[in-house]
């Protein structure tokens, strides 16, 4: 496989940012009901990248404190989502979790578990829902709460080191809180050949759709 | 001579320009030229010196600041003519004009293209002067060199963009016309367990289609098929997407509309899941954006060669949209959106980030500061200013800061070379008596001679040029009587500051009463300042366009997104308007009253309403002259009478305007908005059509068509108001005339015509039950004639002062329901009823309205908004409710964009509408009027 071939046809990107919307939306609604707030979302952007360009990405990109639920996932396709903050709003969700009559001190005891309950409801909801778009199921491991800058956060693994990563960004905010972060996931090459195969299927399955088509 | 031929004449080489020589030729020229040389050689400013007695008048010198400028070092020009930095680009006719200024001995200026040793080019802004010698013959010829390319650039951003400006009005003319004609946006709700997509009159305007085929619904293959074959796919995908759980839908793309023609639509939509969580509707609406991708295009091209980077920042994000220049000017791989930290991450410590996330400023703010960053691509240090506006996004509610940076390294290191020259003045220098003193008096530019107090002890005659004070006026005081107030503070600190040099800008004032913007070099000797100024004005003056340019750049993004309003804000608009009129009326009840206590809570109703319309009016520009059609009983000749002297002025001396009103005309119903837009129309097609001058008819009449001549013009037999307008102008050819309806369809030039005007008038007078007839001959002349139904009953009657009406009150026990989702009018409306002494009763949406309706003992009357959230709308509430209540009175209230919603209901007895916004005091009569009338 060249890395043209890797690389994602423009329908298929769009498909692909299709299935994101469709996951990261059934993941809002989930956080609706802890929060009991609105949440805006962004319309997802996208973008496939080789490995080295990532890692100029991310160091142009990330930097200062930042805390982040990380949930690897492994199936067909496989990889990394993170849930990041940037350094403030993460107190506030906890706040928005547990409610603001809790005194400070208890508030940021709770912290670590309400991050974590909060990623495991948007990461999983949105993956879950992809999975089951793209009718593959994914193992997802269990939530784990980062600190540290985007270099920490973004690191590669041994074995990352060459090919393409799929980054993907969405701005996310809770209406009345200043609550904000995105998404980010981080696929492998492997993985995300393993993807554009599942996305193929997607895209016939969307066109020979009858709610859909004629 | 061609220019290349002229380049490469050979110059003869000035023997024996050793070092010995130099420095004697500097003896000389200083002997002759005086401090003020000494002063020149060791500025910023690019210089040169020139010896006319050698052969060719070849370079004896130059200042470290040439080669800066131009990149030859003293070697490698020493003995050359001066045109060594000319090339192929370098206008011919400014050369000449130098060589002929240089034969009389005369000071020049000119600004010229000129190459550097790399083979770059710059503007080169020449000053020459002949140092003359005591023989009145020059001696060496001066010049000095200031680049002012990014002068220029910044000139020719500004062209393009004033072009761009003049076609966005037209655009937005265009569009506000279109709006008219079709409203802001199809909208449609696919139903999707049913698998139909249910389109308004706009949607069926669109596709095609009856406006009862559309509400009917289409199949969703039918949705698809007007869409562009290379867009479909990526449609499908993304409703695909819609129908399986996502929430929000973006996208632009093209339609072929049944004509073949295609068009750019941008469509936005959100889908609604039922109870279980599953998807149940999708609800969007499309404007036709197919203007703004072409100027958006023309802003990026413009947007690249200015050099200008636009960004967006939502507080509280972690990331700016950004556009790609932006990512160019940071030294960035290209990105849509980047983090916040990554941003001010590039900033060097001491500066304030790009975007402060904490720092809130108010809507409407600007902001505008410069920065140095380190590009992470090269290391490189830059320096970027950065002006931005602070606004309020009404889709989150939240502060964005929509803003543009640009480079400005250049000026920034120069202006640094100025400030670390700091080099102390050599002793040699000799004070020389002005009178001797030859560049001096010839130089163009200003010189100056100061005490330490600031005094000036002699000023050049260049001064007179710049400023038209004559010398001898300037001399003996300080210039404090010529500063620009908020100058004086700066000038001062920049002399004081000590050193043996110093740089600063500042404003004078002329004999004429303007200002000129000097820029200043002193530099203290012996106790006394020597000056030289350069007249910086044109630049600055660029400086400021290119501000006002960015501004109207930033405007015209705005346009793209004005582009995406739909008829919804119209909505939100007349909700808030009521809110704060409504308030307003309150406390004027309250007033009289003497119930001051209660005065508050309207206040801040009011003042909440009316910030957030300012908000929106913001938004709505020009397009908020859509109006409710609301139609009337119309006297044509009294508003013909109210429009003459504007149609007098529109049309000009060379057109005679005769008006033709038949005396009895009868009344017509119709919008009168409409009626007037559509006579002026018509006044100005006839003024297009006769440029040469003529006359224009304006004339009415009773029409009374029998059976066959209505039939011929495809109305129904009766009686009409004819309203007539013609020309003695050019006429149409038959081709013309067949298609003079069409929209879009214009004969005119770009700017001049929208093709928009009569297809306006169609629709308009199609609507008001009428009918248009066009007769045109080539040469000859138009007439266009508007047949609009007569209007039985009473006239507009001319609004006498209404009587001060007794306010109408409640009869004991008359119970109202009111029902608004939007709780500032609720509460308005409900304390005026209670005020004329009805029980009231609230309900925040039709769910709790209708548990009040199963409850409550006796409810007379329902007042229902229209547009609600939460399910059942005004029209769903009012069925529900009369099913409950069978015969219950409903008065429903409505903006602009529902009246699709309320539909047959108005016909329906018992139900009324009412449009927002309206005053309290006639909601006061109507619900008297409904409650006395008999039961629904
Ligand atoms: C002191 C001095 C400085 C000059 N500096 C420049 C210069 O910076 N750029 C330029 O294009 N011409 C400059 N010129 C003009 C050319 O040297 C030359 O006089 C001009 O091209 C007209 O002569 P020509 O038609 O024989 O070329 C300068 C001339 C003098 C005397
Ligand atoms: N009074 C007139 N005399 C001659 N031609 C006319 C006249 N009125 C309209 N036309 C023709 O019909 C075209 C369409 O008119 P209109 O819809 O008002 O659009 P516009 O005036 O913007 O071109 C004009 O471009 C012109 O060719
Ligand atoms: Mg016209």
């Amino acid at each position: 496989m060249t890395l043209a071939d890797r690389m994602l046809s423009p329908l298929e990107h769009d498909a692909l940012t299709e299935l994101v919307n469709i996951g990261v939306s059934r993941a809002a609604s989930g956080l609706r009901q802890m929060v009991g707030g609105e949440v805006l979302l962004s319309v997802p952007s996208i973008e496939v990248v080789s490995h080295k360009a990532a890692a100029a990405l991310i160091g142009e990109r990330e930097g200062s404190d930042l805390v982040a639920v990380r949930q690897d996932f492994a199936g067909a396709f496989g990889g990394r989502a993170l849930l990041i903050f940037p350094h403030g709003a993460s107190l506030d969700l906890v706040r928005a979790v547990v409610g603001d009559l809790l005194p400070d001190a208890e508030a940021r005891s709770l912290e670590h578990e309400a991050l974590a309950e909060t990623g495991n409801v948007i990461l999983n909801g949105c993956l879950a829902s992809m999975a089951n778009m793209l009718e593959r199921p994914v193992t997802i491991s269990l939530p784990q709460v980062l600190h540290g800058d985007g270099a920490t956060l973004f690191q590669p693994e041994p074995g990352d080191d060459d090919g393409l990563v799929l980054f993907l960004y969405i701005n996310f905010s809770v209406r009345n809180r200043r609550i904000r972060g995105y998404i980010a996931m981080l696929m492998d090459l492997p993985s995300l050949a393993a993807l554009k195969l599942l996305v193929g299927d997607f895209i016939n399955r969307v066109m020979n759709d009858d709610t859909v088509g004629p | 001579m061609t220019r290349s031929a002229h380049r490469l004449r050979a110059h003869p080489v000035a023997d024996g320009l050793d070092d010995q020589a130099i420095a004697a030729a500097w003896a000389e020229a200083e002997a002759l030229g005086g401090p003020m040389l000494v002063a020149l050689r060791r500025s910023a400013m690019a210089m040169v010196l020139t010896d006319p007695r050698l052969p060719d008048n070849p370079i004896i010198d130059i200042n470290a600041a040439f080669t800066e400028l131009t990149g030859y070092a003293a070697a490698a020009v020493r003995g050359r003519n001066c045109r060594l930095l000319q090339g192929p680009e370098t206008d011919r006719a400014t050369v000449a004009m130098l060589a002929a200024a240089l034969r009389e001995g005369r000071a020049v200026r000119a600004e010229l293209l000129n190459y550097r040793a790399d083979g770059s080019s710059f503007w080169n802004a020449l000053s020459l002067t002949p140092v003359l010698d005591a023989l009145g013959e020059p001696r060496f010829y001066l010049g000095t060199q200031t680049d002012i390319s990014g002068a220029r650039r910044i000139g020719s951003v500004e062209t393009t963009l004033r072009t761009q400006a003049r076609e966005l009005d037209v655009v937005r003319e265009r569009l506000r016309l279109a709006l008219s004609v079709a409203g802001a946006a199809a909208a449609w709700e696919w139903r999707i367990p049913e698998r139909l997509v249910v389109g308004d009159e706009r949607f069926a305007a669109l596709y095609g289609i009856t406006e009862a085929a559309a509400a009917a619904g289409i199949s969703p293959a039918a949705f698809f098929a007007i869409i562009h074959p290379d867009d479909r796919a990526r449609i499908r995908l993304a409703v695909g997407g819609m129908l399986r759980g996502a929430e929000v839908f973006s996208k632009s793309y093209r339609v072929v509309l049944a004509d073949g023609e295609c068009r750019w639509v941008q469509a936005r939509g959100r889908s609604v899941n039922d109870a279980a969580g599953q998807p149940d509707r999708f609800l969007g609406a499309l404007v036709d954006i197919t203007e703004h991708k072409r100027i958006e295009e023309q802003l990026r091209i413009a947007q690249t060669a200015g050099g200008i980077g636009t960004f967006e920042f939502t507080y509280g994000f972690a990331t700016v949209a950004v556009s790609r220049h932006f990512c160019d000017l940071l030294g960035l791989h290209p990105a849509a959106e980047l983090p916040v930290a990554t941003i001010n991450g590039l900033v060097c410590p001491a500066h304030r980030p790009v975007v402060d996330p904490v720092t809130r400023a108010a809507a409407g703010d600007v902001t505008q500061r410069e920065f140095e960053i380190e590009r992470p691509d090269n290391g490189e240090r830059r320096w970027l200013t950065l002006r931005g506006e602070y606004l309020r996004d009404t889709e989150s509610a939240d502060l964005r800061l929509s803003g543009v940076i640009y480079d400005i390294t250049e000026a920034k290191r120069r202006e640094a070379q100025l400030r670390t020259l700091n080099g102390t003045l050599e002793s040699e220098v000799e004070a020389r008596t002005r009178e001797r003193d030859r560049l001096w008096r010839l130089s163009g530019d200003p010189f100056l001679v100061a005490d330490q107090a600031g005094r000036w002890l002699a000023a050049n005659p260049a001064w007179t040029e710049v400023l038209g004070w004559p010398a001898a006026s300037l001399v003996g005081r300080t210039s404090e009587w010529l500063e620009h107030p908020e100058d004086a503070v700066s000038t001062h600190a920049a002399l004081t500051r000590g050193g043996g040099e110093s740089r600063f800008e500042g404003r004078l004032r002329t004999a004429a009463g303007d200002w000129r913007w000097l820029s200043w070099t002193a530099v203290a000797e012996g106790g006394l300042l020597y000056c030289v100024a350069r007249d910086i004005t044109a630049e600055k003056a660029q400086a400021l366009a290119l501000a006002e340019a960015e501004a109207r750049l930033r405007q015209s993004q705005k346009m793209e997104a004005v582009g995406q309003l739909t008829g919804g804000l119209a909505h939100d608009f007349n909700n808030l308007l009521t809110g704060v009129t409504a308030s307003l009326e309150m406390m004027r009840t309250r007033i009289a009253q003497g119930r001051y206590d209660a005065l508050e809570r309207y206040i801040v109703a009011a003042k909440d309403a009316a910030s957030r319309a300012a908000a929106l009016t913001h938004r709505l520009l020009a397009f908020s002259r859509r109006q409710t059609l609301a139609p009337k009983p119309v006297e044509a000749n009294r508003l013909i009478g109210g429009m003459e002297d504007l149609v007098r002025r529109t049309m000009g001396p060379e057109i005679e305007i005769t008006t033709r009103l038949a005396p009895g005309l009868w009344l017509t119903l119709c919008d009168p908005h409409q009626l007037e837009n559509a006579l002026l129309n018509l006044c100005i097609n006839a003024r297009d059509a006769m440029p040469g001058g003529g006359r224009l008819t304006i004339a009415t009449d009773n029409a009374d068509l029998g059976g066959a001549t209505a039939r011929a013009s495809g109305l129904p037999a009766g009686e009409y108001v004819e309203l007539s307008v013609a020309d003695t102008g050019t006429g149409m050819a038959p081709d013309v005339a067949a298609r003079a309806f069409d929209p879009f369809f214009t004969t005119k030039s770009l700017g001049q015509g929208t093709g928009l005007g009569l297809s306006m008038i169609y629709g308009f007078v199609k609507q008001s039950g009428g009918q248009v007839g066009l007769v045109s001959r080539p040469g000859a002349g138009t007439k266009v004639t508007l047949l609009l139904p007569r209007h039985q009953g009473s006239g507009p009657g001319e609004a006498a002062p209404a009587p001060p009406v007794r306010l109408p009150r409640a009869r004991p026990g008359e119970t109202v329901l009111v029902v608004d989702d939007e709780a500032t009018i609720r509460m308005l409306v409900a304390d005026a009823l209670r005020d004329r002494g009805y029980a009231v009763m609230e309900a925040g949406d039709g769910a709790a309205a209708l548990e009040l309706l199963r409850e409550a003992a006796a409810v007379d009357l329902l007042v229902s908004d229209v547009g609600m959230p939460g399910g059942l709308n005004g029209r769903q509430l009012a069925d529900a409710a009369r099913a409950l209540r069978p015969g219950l009175k409903v008065l429903l209230i409505t903006g602009y964009a529902e009246q699709a919603v309320v539909g047959e209901a108005a016909l329906a007895g018992g139900i009324e509408v009412m449009t927002k916004p309206f005053a309290l005091d006639a909601l006061g009569l109507r619900i008297r009027g409904m409650m006395d009338g008999p039961p629904g």
